[in-house]
């Protein structure tokens, strides 16, 4: 579950989840949400593979957005869902790629970059919690 | 996040000059120093800007003071808005949260002998001409396309590589800031990745704040100086306000990437960790410095391309060459940059590097580095009002180069958050608000529009007032936008 909250010029992400698998699906498929609407949909182009490395949750987070941003804004591919797969080396995780399609989508704003503040990846009482502030 | 209020102490130096002691937290080697009035001030206590600029005295080497401008906002380890200045011989260092992800995000200004009158009665056309030529917004990649052996030199030679392809004359690179190129560019330090990014968006506006508009002239005050820079009452002209799209932001996320724990081994203690840093003169510094000149370089190639789309859409609209419309350059500057400049400190000459913020060059009359032709009245400023209000244009004063390293502010600065924007926006068309006001938008997002907003900024009146009687730069023109592009 994701949701977007306020930060003065920019965008904050805020994600919940029971485990840490489910926090870091949910956060690339809320960077999407900010990005286009509605959510990818229709057929899609390919099944895309990831790994990352990384020891910290919250740089391994930072990295995983990154990712998919640049996938983005290189190939112009929109990520609807993933399995993601985290362990204490890092990310491996699946996804299905979508073209971005100016006719099935509309495009919402730019994320430049996803940025360190208030960067935060960590275990609550009910499960998980990740926020990070995108810049527009 | 950002949104507490300042508590510490903010003495009232001048009448538009206020302090932040070093004595306020153990680790501040200067003092803070805020460029505002009284009614600025309020809103600037509002976040935890000013908490920023006591954090930025920290940095090693820093000289005399961490300084802000009136336009102050919160930002990612150092304030938009926010100056400093570090000696390399003092273990300065350099820090890419203080120049910010889009390096070398500037203003060019392009003026005409057109009237208002000549293009008021077609404006929507020409507001519609320019949409369609000029790429804006996400995802859309630009007419021009470079090869990566291609970007490399032109990041290596800034806009003098546009020259040899006919897409510069003379004239735009000696009136561009660093004549459009940063001698200390070394492009072997931009990633792959960073190349992928900017190989199609040479020449495109981005989104965000960024804009193309048609203005006019609405109010001089210098008339002197107004005509050298060819501008007066009622002339139409062309901002453009873009930076170094996915390749500068690739390049600094490069660096905050490399910097991860290097503060640490060189014995660098910081408040915060997006003050990220090493010395300019160590691996990490040199390897930031190289990649970050380099990524100002494209950003000027990018402000050329969007300025010769325009001059092509001028052209074709009106029947005449863009030379015939008297579409020269007025000036270009950064306001997102890392600069090595000669700075008296103390009554002794130095090189320190000066980043600049949010905050823009403003050297001041007889200067060396300003083109011929301004020496008599300074370097001009150019400050990109938000849509639908006021952009201005300043020349820099001597006041610039005793308080704040040759420096003023750049804009409005944001006063509304973009949910809170959003929010205020419900039900509302923002494009039938600004064409009342006789302003013709056209944006790729609807969000755009609505986070961009009038109500969402600081007014640049204000702003701009404060450096005036500050006299670190001088007032020249106001102008008012006709016609605005944006992605």
């Amino acid at each position: 579950m994701f949701e977007l909250f306020e930060h003065t010029a920019d965008l904050g992400l805020r994600v919940r989840a029971d485990d840490r698998n489910g926090l870091f699906r949910d956060a690339g498929r809320g960077l999407f949400a900010m990005i286009v609407e509605p959510a990818p949909h229709g057929e899609p182009v390919e099944r895309r593979t990831f790994s990352i490395d990384g020891d910290r949750d919250d740089f391994l987070l930072f990295d995983w957005l990154n990712e998919l941003l640049y996938v983005f804004e290189t190939e112009r591919k929109l990520f609807g869902d993933f399995e993601v797969s985290i362990s204490d080396r890092g990310l491996e995780a699946r996804g299905s790629a979508f073209e971005l399609d100016l006719r099935s989508y509309r495009l919402l704003r730019e994320v430049k970059a996803i940025t360190y503040h208030g960067l935060k990846v960590e275990r609550t009482q009910d499960g998980w919690l990740a926020e990070v502030i995108v810049d527009i | 996040m950002g949104k507490r209020a300042y508590e510490g102490p903010l003495e009232r130096v001048e009448e538009c000059l206020w302090r932040i002691p070093k004595s306020y937290k153990p680790g501040m080697r200067v003092d803070g120093l805020i460029y505002a009035n009284e009614e600025l001030i309020r809103q600037i206590r509002n976040d935890q800007a000013p908490e920023q600029v006591a954090n930025v005295a920290f940095l090693p080497g820093i000289q005399y003071a961490s300084l802000a401008m009136p336009d102050i906002h919160w930002g990612y380890g150092f304030t938009i808005g926010g100056v400093c200045a570090t000696d390399p011989t003092e273990g300065g260092v350099i820090s890419p949260g203080g120049v910010g992800y889009d390096i070398n995000c500037g203003v060019r200004l392009v003026r005409s002998n057109l009237e208002l009158a000549d293009v008021e009665p077609r404006l929507e056309k020409l507001v519609e001409a320019l949409y369609v030529k000029v790429p804006a917004g996400v995802g859309r990649g630009g007419a021009y396309r470079f090869s990566d052996r291609q970007l490399r030199d032109l990041m290596a030679e800034g806009t003098g590589y546009l020259r040899k392809r006919g897409l510069a004359t003379d004239s735009d690179i000696e009136l561009t800031e660093a004549r459009g190129c940063l001698r200390d560019a070394e492009p072997d330090r931009v990633s792959d990745r960073a190349l992928s990014r900017g190989t199609q968006q040479c020449g495109t506006l981005g989104s965000g704040n960024h804009f193309l508009e048609v203005q006019v002239v609405d109010e001089v005050f210098d008339e002197e100086a107004a005509t050298v820079l060819g501008l007066a009452r009622d002339r139409v002209c062309v901002m453009i306000h873009s930076g170094s799209r996915g390749l500068g932001y690739q390049v600094c996320d490069d660096a905050l990437k490399q910097l991860r724990g290097v503060p640490e081994r060189y014995g660098i203690k910081l408040p915060d960790r997006q003050l990220a840093c090493a010395p300019v003169d160590s691996p990490e510094g040199r390897d930031y410095l190289g990649a970050m000149c380099a990524a100002g370089n494209f950003a000027w190639c990018n402000r050329q391309l969007l300025m010769w789309q325009a001059r092509e859409v001028f052209a074709q609209f009106f029947g005449r060459t863009w030379e015939e419309l008297g579409m020269a350059l007025v000036y270009d500057v950064a306001h997102n940059i890392a600069k090595l400049e000669r700075h008296t400190i103390g009554g002794r000459e130095r090189k320190v590097w000066v980043h600049r913020k949010g905050a823009t060059r403003a050297f001041p009359p007889e200067h060396p580095e300003i083109p011929q032709s301004y020496r008599k009245i300074g370097q001009p400023v150019l400050i990109p009002g938000d849509m639908g209000t006021a952009s201005w244009v300043l020349v820099g004063q001597h006041g610039s180069m005793e308080r704040t390293f040759g420096t003023t502010c750049h804009g409005a600065g944001r006063a509304m958050s973009r949910t809170a924007a959003l929010k205020a926006s419900k039900g509302r068309r923002i494009d039938r608000e600004l064409a009342e006001r006789g302003v013709v938008a056209r944006a790729r997002s609807w969000r755009s529009l609505a986070e961009e907003q009038p109500a969402a900024y600081k007014d640049v009146d204000l702003v701009v007032d404060v450096v005036h009687r500050a006299g670190l730069s001088k007032k020249v023109a106001r102008m008012r936008p006709l016609g605005v592009i944006k992605g």
